[in-house]
């Protein structure tokens, strides 16, 4: 007879839901009853029906509970696998602490880079719409055909955007109109704020955390005014200040505080400490009828909230179809818009400039993305070698557990128990690194948050996402370098382990040199890494910038009295003993403002115009800054209104070879820098060019030497802005305090700012020098853990080879030859990753160094040394153990067998 | 005997393994209560039922030899305990109580 059989999924599935001890029979009823039904029914109904009888067999009685299938022994495997790997940390003290130093080291370098690089990775996402804020950025191009992007738009694109674009949800404007005193006018001290401006959009668009006040209505009233609590604290000495009154010093209302601000955190773009209403400024007549027609300048930032879902590109086409419609271009001109995310502006705004400014307010503070890719490699990499580390001294000390590998697969270790035991051991090492790098972190988080000049703590500001990615990524990078070892170790066939045959490890030992080589390689491009940057920066801020930097006080100008009464100033100032030089100009070299720009060209000339860059100075200018005049004279007297002074830059693009020739200065291309002091705004300004002057670096070594025109201080484009004083090297508190004093006897609302030039100038490369030191001590660190790893290697090494050794003193080899004989091998690697590492190192140098209009040569001592520093700590870390070899008496080694 | 109470179906499976007496195991216990109640039984509810008594301690199980007819797989035959016996004869009494309670007439009038 044929025997039907039912369809075995079924029956799978009853054993698979069904408790063991009632499988059996219940099956064997199924089946009885199948065998029957198949007779009377046949095999489909018998199917049918064996169906249903199982499905109406899930039932809580008989189903088996989740766990059961559990065998609790392994609970019991995992236990041991702890208490083993425990004891064998515990056993070989000096592989484990090697083991746990270096991972700790590498930890410690991960989380504090990793702490600033996510810090910087998650600019201005603290706005709950981030994801659909945009700043509209301008991209203009002029009819000589010189383009420039800006971060800006017109007031009637921000108005109408919504209304005529159904994508934008809302639109915000804001603008920095200079600096001014805010004070209490019950108590008014001076101090300058940047005068910020936003419409009543501003806080709908951005959620900054308001402590008071409320968000829809607070910037909608004229004379109107939003502050920090920083500056509440600074003017009021309190928080709770709202609905009281604050004046900025040139404007006649006192603007009433609708909203207090809690501070910015350190990763916003936005550093205001108060925004005053735009209203206010649409009280005025004049402002309102040329906001009505501006539809193209670069007067306002325009921030947009687009719809969920809508395509930033389509939208920044159909602005710029919106502005093309409606606004008058000059001839030539092209424009065009497009939208930057906001969480791009700190470190996708290269080629941006930074709009809607006075040029006295400072631009956002921009990160450096090729720093922060930089980093983000070296902190991954520091953590690779330590991870190597790990695997190459697990792996180098396997044939001291073969032993014990033999016998735990004899009594019926599988694979799969030897893989979890070494895994756990691995995480435990990863783990006790872990703390040990967390507390190291917490001790040095006040020094490292000195120097990168931010405000980490270990929990609160980085958040829960930052340490599950960072916690993720160590046990990891744990799992990873235990499982290479744990997948080695547990391949081999047991039978050959304990009979005690050697290893045959080639293959092993050529992935392990491979290994160090690869430690090796990133430490050495690190060190080459530090180096040029240390000679960089070195270079920077001690090239001879052709002017005197040196105990240089500028001071600014910032109420109206220091600059009509400047004369007076002067001669006061210089009256003091203390007091070498005092000059006023419009920009320092060096400046850290923007220095405004003219077009001109020489007189008569036919070709196009030049762009320059533009300083208005005294007579004192030169003396004061030690810059030297090559032809002509100083300025003399007011007489010299129309004189100006080139440098060889200007002197070069304008084809002036020696001093007398004019040049015209005709309407400057259309920025805010320019006031004619001429009633005709038309009439051009023709000066005289009386001398030229040696090139300086008036700007950032970043930059070529631009071409200046330098300017008498009473002249059309552009008034003194700074009192620059050369000062005696002594005393300089008690010289600073007089300074003050004359300022404030000019006029008392004076706010007395200054600064020292130097330090100024040393702020340019700040971020350098600052990667320079977190370079060197990262690179110090790779070092430290992959000598942490050789050591390692070496003394294991040694061990192995102790009985060669004896045998070799006893047949009359000497002390060096046994050290060449221990040290080459490694000494072999270590050269082998600087050939590697040199070339990487020079392409990246040379990379990083055409950034810089002047920058050192790479030169080859760069890698001789970084050669030398690493064979060099690589033989002194392995010859201590090839010494204590070398040394011990062969006897003791050879006695035993 | 306080706290024994059989549900109906219970009750029909005790007496069923009772008059199987030896021979009592799932496919033939559903077969005897189909035929004799003319019900349909399925293996699920039985099975459930089954064990629901051996765990109250009304049942024991003993497994049998495995059997050609079964493909191998082994019988459990089920037989009463003393304490399902007592069960079972409480549950009777109960009933024969309430029983001798009603009055004759409510059941004339049918």
């Amino acid at each position: 007879m044929k025997i039907a059989n039912p369809p075995p999924f079924m029956l799978r599935f009853l054993k698979w839901f069904c408790k063991p001890e009632y499988h059996a029979d219940i099956e064997g009823d199924l089946l009885e009853l199948y065998d029957r039904r198949v007779e009377d029914l046949g095999k489909s109904k018998a199917n049918f029906y064996l169906f249903i009888d199982i499905v109406l067999l899930c039932r809580p009685g008989i189903i088996r509970s989740a766990t059961f299938h559990q065998p609790l022994t392994n609970n019991g495997m995992f236990k041991s696998y702890f208490i083993m790997g425990w004891r064998n940390l515990w056993k070989s003290k000096l592989y484990s602490t090697l083991n746990v130093l270096g991972l700790t080291f590498g930890m410690v370098c991960f989380l504090l880079i990793a702490l600033y690089v996510y810090d910087e990775l998650n600019f201005d996402t603290q706005h709950s719409e981030r994801d659909r804020i945009y700043r509209v950025i301008t991209h203009e191009k002029n009819p000589n055909n010189e383009a420039t992007t800006v971060a800006a738009a017109g007031y009637m694109l921000a108005e109408e955007a919504p209304q005529a674009l159904p994508e934008v949800e809302m639109t915000t404007r804001m603008q920095r109109a200079g600096r001014r005193n805010l004070i209490d006018p019950e108590n008014p001290v001076h101090v300058q704020e940047t005068v910020t401006l936003a419409d009543e959009y501003f806080l709908q668009v951005f959620d900054f955390p308001l402590l008071e006040g409320d968000r829809r209505t607070a910037l909608k009233e004229p004379n109107t005014i939003i502050i920090t609590e920083g500056l509440a604290m600074r003017i009021f000495g309190r928080r709770d200040v709202i609905n009281k009154n604050v004046q900025f010093d040139y404007m006649q209302t006192p603007l009433r505080i609708t909203a207090v601000l809690k501070n910015h955190p350190q990763n916003s773009s936005f550093s205001f400490s108060s925004v005053m209403s735009m209203a206010t400024l649409l009280n005025d007549e004049g402002f309102k009828r040329e906001a009505q027609g501006d539809w193209a300048s670069t007067s306002f930032t325009v921030y947009a909230l687009l719809r969920e879902g809508a395509d930033p590109d389509t939208v920044s086409r159909k602005m710029t179809r919106l502005v093309h419609a409606n606004a008058t271009l000059e001839a030539g001109t092209t424009l065009s818009h497009s939208l930057q995310p906001i969480k791009d502006i700190h470190l996708k705004s290269a080629g941006i400039a930074d709009g809607a400014r006075n040029s006295n307010v400072d631009s956002i503070p921009q990160g450096n993305p090729v720093y922060v890719t930089i980093f983000s490699f070296t902190a991954l990499f520091v953590l690779l070698i330590a991870g190597i580390n790990y695997t190459n001294l697990t792996t180098a000390r396997a044939s001291s557990r073969l032993k014990e590998i033999g016998v735990r697969k004899a009594i019926g270790a599988v694979r799969g128990n030897l893989i979890r035991q070494f895994l756990v051991e691995s995480l435990i090492t990863t783990v006790i690194a872990f703390f040990a790098a967390m507390l190291i972190v917490a001790l040095l988080l006040p020094a490292f948050n000195d120097f990168v000049n931010k405000k980490f703590e270990l929990f609160t500001s980085a958040g829960l996402r930052f340490w599950a990615i960072a916690v993720a990524l160590i046990i990891a990078i744990g799992l990873l370098s235990g499982g290479y070892a744990a997948m080695l170790l547990s391949r081999y066939n047991p039978v050959s382990l304990l009979k005690g045959l050697k290893l045959k490890t080639s293959g092993d030992f050529s992935v392990r040199k491979a290994l160090v080589v690869l430690q090796f390689t990133i430490s050495t491009v690190m060190i080459i890494g530090t180096i040029v940057l240390f000679m960089q920066v070195r270079f920077l801020n001690n090239t001879d910038l052709g002017f005197d930097k040196e105990l240089m006080v500028v001071i600014d100008v910032n109420v109206a009295r220091a600059r009509s009464n400047f004369e007076w100033v002067k001669n006061e100032m210089s009256k003091l003993s203390a007091v070498q030089h005092v000059s006023a100009t419009s920009r320092v070299p060096g400046e850290w403002k923007s220095i405004p720009r003219i077009k001109l060209k020489k007189e008569g000339s036919t070709g196009e115009l030049q762009t320059a860059f533009t300083i208005a100075a005294d007579k004192d200018f030169f003396s004061t800054y030690n810059i030297q005049l090559l032809k002509g004279r100083n300025f003399q007297s007011d007489a010299d209104t129309s004189s100006i002074i080139i440098n060889e830059a200007a002197a070069k693009i304008l084809g002036i070879t020696d001093v007398s020739d004019e040049v015209t200065i005709p309407l400057v291309a259309r920025n805010q820098f320019f006031t004619p002091i001429y009633d005709d705004p038309t009439t051009a300004f023709g000066p005289r060019v009386v001398g030229i002057v040696k090139d300086f670096h008036f700007q950032s070594l970043r930059a070529k030497i631009e071409p200046l025109i330098i300017t008498y201080h009473y002249n059309p484009i552009f008034p003194i802005d700074y009192y620059s004083v050369k000062i005696q090297p002594h005393d300089i508190q008690t010289t600073l305090d007089k300074l003050k004093a004359i300022m404030v006897a000019n006029d008392e609302a004076e706010p007395f700012e200054y600064h020292f030039l130097d330090n100024q100038l040393a702020l340019f490369y700040i971020e350098d020098q600052r990667s320079q030191t977190l370079l060197g001590w990262v690179a110090l660190a790779s070092v430290v853990i992959a000598c942490l790893g050789l050591f390692g290697l070496a003394t294991y090494s040694a061990e192995q080879r102790l009985k060669e050794i004896g045998m070799r003193k006893v047949l009359g080899a000497n002390f060096l030859s046994i050290m060449a004989l221990l040290s080459k091998d490694f000494l072999k690697l270590v050269l082998i990753a600087c050939c590697i590492a040199f070339p990487i190192a020079w392409l990246g140098a040379d990379l990083w160094l055409q950034e810089y209009a002047y920058h050192i040569d790479v030169e080859w001592w760069f890698f001789a040394l970084a050669g030398v520093i690493a064979t060099g700590i690589a033989l002194i870390t392995v010859s201590y153990q090839a010494i204590k070899a070398a040394v011990v008496n062969p006897v003791k080694i050879l006695r035993s067998e | 005997m306080k706290r024994v109470q059989l549900g109906e179906f219970e009750e029909v499976v005790l007496l069923t393994v009772g008059i199987l007496h030896g021979n009592a195991y799932g496919v033939s216990i559903k077969d005897e209560i189909e035929q004799r109640l003319n019900r349909e039984v399925t293996v699920g509810a039985l099975q459930i039922t089954l064990r629901r008594l051996e765990s109250k301690g009304f049942l024991k199980s003993k497994q049998g030899d495995s059997s050609e007819s079964r493909r191998g797989r082994p019988k459990l035959f089920f037989e009463i305990t003393a304490y399902g016996k007592k069960a079972l004869e409480y549950s009777k009494e109960s009933r024969d109580e309430l029983w001798k309670a009603l009055p004759k007439l409510v059941l004339k009038l049918k």
